[in-house]
C-alpha cells in the first residue's frame, strides 16, 4: 500500500516538476543554465521506495523526459525515445542501494546524488547529441548549464525531503519507523 | 535480488529497447499525443515563465514615458505620410497591372500563429506555436516574421506544433550572400548565449570571400528544399578563414527570444 501510495506521489511530483521547470526561465549570470528538478525528485524517490516502486517511478520519468525533450528534425531523432529510461532505471538502482541508510534516517547521501545525477543527466544529453552532430565542442557555458542545475539540484534536495517527510508520515507503514528490509 | 525484481527490471529494459527501435515518425506521433495532452498546463507555465521573466521591465519613469510619446509621435507622422504615398502608388500599379494584364505576383500563403511556449531544455532551441494540422501546418514548413526567418515545424500536433528555430544547430538552411555570389550552409551553434539572440555561422564559404560586415545573408532556396528563396536569415558579423573554407559568423535578423508572432509559410498563392 505505503509502496504504491509512493510510486504514485513520485509520478506526480516528477510530473509536476516538469512543468515547474517550464516555468521557470533561465539563469542568466550562469550563462543559461535551467533549474532541473526532475532528476533529484527520482533519486529521492529511489531512496524512499522499494525496489518495484523504484522501478515504476525510473520507467516514467524516463519516458516524460524523452517525449519533453524528443528533437527530430529532418527526419532524424538525436536522443530516441528510451534511453532516458535505461538512465533513470540505472541511476534508481544506485540510489535504492542507499534506502538501507535512509531507513535508518540518514537521508544525507541525497544531496551528492542529486548533484552527481542531476550532472551526469544533462551530460548525457550533451554526450548522445554531440556524437550525432560533428563531434565535441566544449565551453564555460557547457561545463556551467550541466554543473550548475545539479549544485542547485543539491541545494533544493534538502527542502524536498523536509516537504515530504510529514506528509510520508501521515501514511499507515511509516517507512521511518521500520527497521526491517 | 529477488526473481521478481530482476524480472520487473529486465521487463523496463526491453520496454526502453523497443521505444528506442521505433521509426521517427513514429516516435514523433507518439510525442505528438503526449504533447497535446499536455499543452494547457505548458501554456500556463510559459505564461509564468513571461510574468516571472518580466517583472519590473515594463516599469518606466515619467521621463522615458515622455521621451517614449515624443518619439512615437515623430514615427507615426513619418508613417502616416509614407502610407497616403504608397497609397497612391498601388493606385497606379493597380490600375496599370489591369491595363498590361499582369498575373498577381506569386507568394506565400502565411498563416499567423502564436508562440505559446519556449522550450525549457539545456541543449535545444525551439518554441512551441499555437497551429498544428488542424489548421494546415505540416511537417518541414518555414516559419518567419516580418523581419525573417525564425526556423521549421517539426513535431505537428492537432493544434500545435515544434519549431526548431535557426539559433539550432540541426537547423541546416541553404544561404546566399548579398551582393555576392557566395552560397553556403547555415546553421546556429551548437550553445547559444543566454539572453542574446544568438549567432549563426554560414559555412563551406570560399576561402577568399572576405565577407563584408552588414551583408545580408538570404535563403537560397535549392529545389526540393524547406525554405523558398530570398527569406532574410541576417547579417554578416565577420568572415574567418578556415583551412579548407570560409566561414561568416551571422546576427539573426530576428530576436527570436522576444517574438511572440511568426507566420508559417503553408503553400503558396
Amino acid at each position: 500500500m505505503k509502496a504504491a501510495v509512493g510510486a504514485l506521489a513520485a509520478c506526480a511530483g516528477v510530473f509536476f516538476a516538469f512543468l515547474l521547470q517550464q516555468a521557470l526561465p533561465p539563469i542568466h549570470v550562469l550563462h543559461g543554465a535551467r533549474f532541473v528538478l526532475v532528476p533529484m525528485i527520482l533519486c529521492y524517490a529511489a531512496m524512499v521506495l522499494p525496489f518495484p516502486a523504484m522501478l515504476l517511478a525510473a520507467c516514467f520519468t524516463g519516458l516524460l523526459s524523452d517525449l519533453m525533450y524528443l528533437n527530430a528534425v529532418g527526419g532524424r531523432v538525436e536522443i530516441a525515445l528510451g534511453c532516458s529510461i535505461v538512465f533513470f532505471v540505472i541511476y534508481g538502482c544506485i540510489a535504492n542501494g542507499f534506502r538501507p541508510a535512509y531507513l535508518r534516517g540518514h537521508w544525507w547521501p541525497v544531496i551528492p546524488l542529486s548533484v552527481v545525477c542531476t550532472w551526469a543527466f544533462l551530460f548525457m544529453q550533451f554526450a548522445m547529441i554531440s556524437l550525432r552532430r560533428e563531434g565535441f565542442v566544449f565551453d564555460e557555458a557547457i561545463l556551467w548549464r550541466s554543473l550548475a542545475p545539479g549544485l542547485l539540484a543539491g541545494l533544493f534536495a534538502p527542502l524536498l525531503h523536509a516537504v515530504v517527510k510529514p506528509f510520508a508520515a501521515l501514511i499507515p507503514e511509516n517507512p521511518w519507523s521500520t527497521r526491517s528490509y | 535480488m529477488k526473481k521478481l525484481n530482476i524480472a520487473l527490471l529486465l521487463a523496463v529494459l526491453a520496454l526502453a529497447v523497443y521505444l528506442s527501435v521505433l521509426s521517427p515518425a513514429a516516435m514523433q506521433a507518439v510525442q505528438g499525443k503526449f504533447l497535446s495532452i499536455l499543452a494547457p498546463f505548458l501554456r500556463t507555465g510559459t505564461a509564468v515563465q513571461e510574468q516571472i521573466g518580466s517583472m519590473g521591465k515594463g516599469l518606466k519613469t515619467l521621463d522615458e514615458v515622455e521621451a517614449d510619446n515624443r518619439k512615437l509621435t515623430e514615427v507615426n507622422r513619418v508613417l502616416l505620410t509614407t502610407n497616403n504615398l504608397l497609397r497612391e502608388i498601388e493606385a497606379e500599379n493597380n490600375r496599370l497591372r489591369l491595363a498590361l494584364e499582369y498575373r498577381e505576383r506569386s507568394v506565400f500563403r502565411l498563416l499567423a500563429a502564436r508562440v505559446i511556449s519556449r522550450d525549457a531544455s539545456t541543449w535545444w532551441n525551439t518554441v512551441k506555436i499555437n497551429r498544428g494540422f488542424e489548421d494546415g501546418v505540416e511537417t518541414d514548413q518555414p516559419v518567419l516574421t516580418d523581419l525573417g526567418l525564425v526556423g521549421k515545424t517539426t513535431t505537428v500536433t492537432k493544434s500545435e506544433s515544434i519549431v526548431v528555430l535557426i539559433t539550432d544547430e540541426t537547423c541546416r538552411v541553404a544561404a546566399k550572400v548579398e551582393g555576392t555570389r557566395e552560397q553556403g550552409i547555415l546553421s546556429g551553434m551548437r550553445i547559444q548565449e543566454s539572453g542574446t539572440s544568438g549567432e549563426l555561422q554560414l559555412n563551406f564559404l570560399t576561402k577568399n570571400a572576405a565577407l563584408e560586415a552588414g551583408k545580408n545573408v538570404y535563403t537560397a532556396g535549392i529545389s526540393n528544399g524547406v525554405f523558398p528563396s530570398g527569406i532574410l536569415i541576417g547579417k554578416v558579423k565577420e568572415f574567418r578563414t578556415r583551412p579548407l573554407d570560409g566561414q561568416a559568423i551571422v546576427e539573426p535578423a530576428v530576436d527570436i527570444s522576444q517574438t511572440e508572432d511568426v507566420f508559417v509559410v503553408v503553400g503558396a498563392k
